[in-house]
């Protein structure tokens, strides 16, 4: 149902230990964001790509396609912040006048938004790192570790197992509505969409009274203990860890990245 | 530069924004990374204690009532499934709901408030949409700030006395609307104009983003009164259970 929840299942990487792959993830994202230099986030864009689609073996295309989804995002907001609208002229680099408005791009602005254009596609491939090697499941265990609360993460378990049961659903009732014009109009499709989340909902407030019961009835109290896997932890993966985060941080440092973003941003 | 190519360009800047933004109009999420530091920092802190109080409220009601523990778990992917559902916009493209107004209106905005961010998270992880740094963020507008408004508009008009559906409808929509005046608050404090400073800024993101998001809260409005209709005819019982309607309302 996800693509992304499938890779992180079935991926060359599935067998380290997630703490190592959360660390990794994690440190690198911090390093691209405290820093904020141009180097720095080109650096992590292409190791962190390179790692997912060498190492982890998610296919390239995918991954470009995924590296598209916050392009939207990205392009509008850069957009904005690299452009100023004000009455009077300005020192533009460039600009021009609508009506009675002048918009113009200034130096600093171009620079905030360049720079934070790949900044935060450096935070992004990085977060696909995670998302595309570490399993929900893996995720939480390592939640868990660092003593996020358990009612946190057991809401977050039972979140994460309902998902796709009612995605299901909801895609069948909207194929059911579908095929008797239910979304032909305007009109028809505001009513198909409330039929269809109130009955989502409801059909979820009996499956949580069905599960509490059954849950009951196997003698439970309070929370539900699974056994996790084993993962053995590797010295080598550690060491690579730490090496890399050190040489990014010292490349930052060396061409003059400086701490917490240097001037503007 | 010749007026000609300047309006010619202007109008090509506007319709990338009409086009590419409505294409996928999600609930205004601040992407991954966007945020330098010290303010991804700060609104993490800001967003925390409301966590806490969330959490440690969600532990009081389960000691009375164990079985809405699962309820709650289904509630969040509840919440998560309507947020990844087409909903047709007012401008005729298609837009996502928040589920911010249900929600709040169903469970009360303390139990939102935990239920959003982990419906945040997943966003992130499964969708791609959102990110972890901008977690605190993004929480703070999405599942404290607006359920918040909608629970207070609600509250506020039930007791003025307004009808059903539009006390409904406006705790939708303004909690909708007032997510994403947060989230352009939130992008204008961390980039703020260097002509005109903060406010210029937040003038700016709140007019460009209004092109997706006044539809979208408008649309979401008008959906949660259809579902609070449907849910009224056909389940008030389930409704009093979970103590939204009142005996007399179930009545009429």
């Amino acid at each position: 149902m996800f693509k992304i929840d499938q890779y992180a299942y079935a991926n060359r990487l599935g067998a380290v230990h997630p703490a190592e792959k959360f660390a990794f993830a994690v440190v690198t994202m911090i390093v691209c964001i405290v820093f904020s230099s141009m180097l720095t986030s080109l650096a992590v864009i292409l190791l962190m790509s390179f790692i997912t689609v060498r190492r982890a073996g998610i296919p390239g295309r995918f991954y470009l396609k995924l590296l598209s989804i916050p392009l939207s995002f990205l392009v509008v907001s850069v957009v904005t912040i690299a452009f100023t609208v004000s009455r009077e002229t300005y020192q533009f680099i460039y600009g021009f006048t609508v009506w009675n408005l002048h918009l113009g791009i200034t130096a600093r602005d171009l620079d905030v938004a360049v720079n934070l254009f790949f900044k935060s596609l450096g935070a992004v491939s990085c977060l696909y790192f995670l998302s595309l090697t570490t399993s929900m499941v893996e995720i939480m265990s390592v939640l868990k570790r660092i003593r996020v609360p358990l009612l946190f993460i057991e809401l977050m378990g039972l979140v994460y197992r309902f998902v796709f049961v009612l995605m299901e659903t909801a895609g069948q009732i909207h194929t059911a509505q579908s095929a008797r014009w239910g979304y032909a109009s305007f009109r028809n499709s505001y009513r198909s969409l409330g039929q269809l989340i109130s009955n989502l909902f409801i059909k979820s407030y009996h499956r949580s009274q069905m599960l509490f019961t059954a849950l009951l009835a196997r003698c439970y109290t309070d929370e539900l203990n699974v056994i996790e896997p084993g993962y053995p932890v590797s010295a080598k993966n550690v060491l690579m860890i730490v090496l890399v985060e050190l040489a990014l941080v010292a490349m930052s440092l060396f061409t003059g990245g400086g701490l917490f973003g240097g001037i503007y941003s | 530069m010749s007026g000609k190519i300047c309006s010619m360009l202007a109008f090509v800047y506007l319709l990338t924004v009409m086009f590419v933004s409505p294409a996928n109009a999600y609930a205004m999420h601040i992407m991954e990374g966007f945020l330098p530091v010290q303010w991804a920092v700060l609104w993490a802190v800001l967003s925390l204690p409301f966590l806490i109080a969330g959490v440690i409220s969600i532990k009081r009601t389960l000691r009375d009532r164990p079985n809405l523990k699962m309820m709650l778990g289904l509630a969040g992917a509840f919440a998560f499934v309507l947020s990844a559902l087409k909903l047709p916009s007012v401008t005729g493209s298609c837009s996502h709901p928040t589920g911010v107004g249900l929600g709040a209106v169903l469970f009360g905005p303390a139990a939102m408030s935990v239920l959003g961010c982990i419906v945040l998270i997943f966003q992130a992880i499964l969708l791609a949409h959102g990110g972890l740094s901008t977690l605190g963020a993004n929480t703070f507008s999405m599942a404290i700030v607006g359920p918040f408004v909608a629970y207070g508009v609600y509250k506020i008009t039930q007791k003025l006395g307004a009808p059903f559906w539009l006390a409904v409808f406006l705790a939708a929509a303004l909690g909708d609307l007032l997510t994403y005046v947060t989230t352009s608050f939130q992008l204008a404090l961390a980039f703020p104009a260097e002509v005109g400073g903060f406010m210029a800024s937040f003038i700016k993101f709140n007019t460009i983003f209004a092109v997706t998001q006044v539809p979208l809260a408008i649309s979401e409005g008008l959906l949660t009164v259809v579902v609070f209709n449907v849910l009224a005819a056909y389940n008030s019982q389930e409704l009093q259970e979970l103590s939204v309607l009142s005996k007399e309302e179930v009545q009429i």
